[in-house]
């Protein structure tokens, strides 16, 4: 019996692990924008399927609403936003030194992230874990409560400061020139 | 299935994040390019605590929470200021933002 769970777990890690890199892959690599963050919302969600796989469910959770919810429709606005004529084949703008940036992502796997990796230790995952929401909530109120409120703050300042930011800077002298 | 599995996919989805963010030209998509990256570290988190000693602390659950946040924030902040680049420029093309230069 629990060899056949970790067998569906291997599967299960192997086909979100697809989803989530050709997800990312076809997001940086489409020209339509429209498309590139459609290929995005579906690595976010395959990402999010790796952390329940992992047993993180809030964190699941947290991931389909932030980024899927928030995040996409944030993204999509912004380029239906600056976005002129959607289907202008000039306007789009293509990737410059493909073939170098690939060379740059392949020497920084190889040389930078590989190497500290394989040298790690492989320790045995814990049989059980109980589901964690409430002792997260918990602890975001008794060792964490100052993190939490710094994190409001931040979010506050983020808001304003992007609103005063789209925005721009309002140019009264042109508003009342004759023209 | 082991920490490594998941440190190696998580270099992988790191690298083509970073490949996004070299070369394309969009700042949008770069924008999005530097999400992936940080959606990768967010995996490591995880790994980490799960394959970790005492995992009922959730020191990964709650690094990653805040993680995401700050990471929301910064792409409001960020697509406002591509917004008022384009406002500015007329267009998010990352190559003729050269003002600068000339």
């Amino acid at each position: 019996m629990n060899e056949e769970i970790a067998f569906w777990k291997e599967i299960a890690f192997w086909i979100l692990s697809a989803i989530a890199v050709l997800g990312a892959l076809v997001a940086v690599r489409k020209r339509n924008l429209i498309h590139g963050v459609f290929a995005l919302l579906v690595f976010f969600a395959g990402l999010s399927g790796l952390f329940l796989l992992l047993l993180a469910e809030f964190i699941a959770a947290v991931q389909v609403l932030v980024y899927i919810g928030a995040v996409g429709v944030l993204l999509l606005f912004a380029i239906m936003l600056t976005e002129r004529v959607a289907g202008d084949d000039d306007r789009r703008m293509t990737s410059r030194g493909w073939s170098w940036g690939l060379v740059m992502a392949a020497a920084v796997f190889v040389v930078l992230l590989l190497p500290p990796i394989l040298q790690l230790p492989s320790p045995e995952a814990a049989q059980e874990i109980k589901p964690s929401v409430e002792e997260l909530g918990h602890k975001l109120m008794n060792p964490y409560v100052v993190t939490l409120e710094v994190l409001a703050l931040l979010l506050t300042a983020a808001l304003i400061g992007a609103v005063t930011a789209a925005q721009g800077v309002r140019m009264p002298k042109e508003e009342d020139s004759p023209e | 299935m082991t920490l490594h599995h998941y440190l190696i996919l998580a270099a992988v989805l790191f690298c083509v994040g970073l490949m996004g963010a070299f070369t394309r030209r969009n700042a949008i998509v770069v924008l999005f390019s530097v999400e992936i990256m940080l959606n990768a570290a967010n995996l490591n988190f995880i790994a980490f605590w799960r394959y970790s000693d005492n995992p009922e602390l959730l020191h990964g659950p709650m690094f990653t929470l805040f993680a995401i946040a700050v990471a929301a924030a910064e792409v409001a902040v960020g697509l406002a200021l591509v917004i008022a680049v384009y406002r500015h420029f007329k267009t998010v093309d990352l190559e003729s933002m050269n003002t600068l230069r000339e």
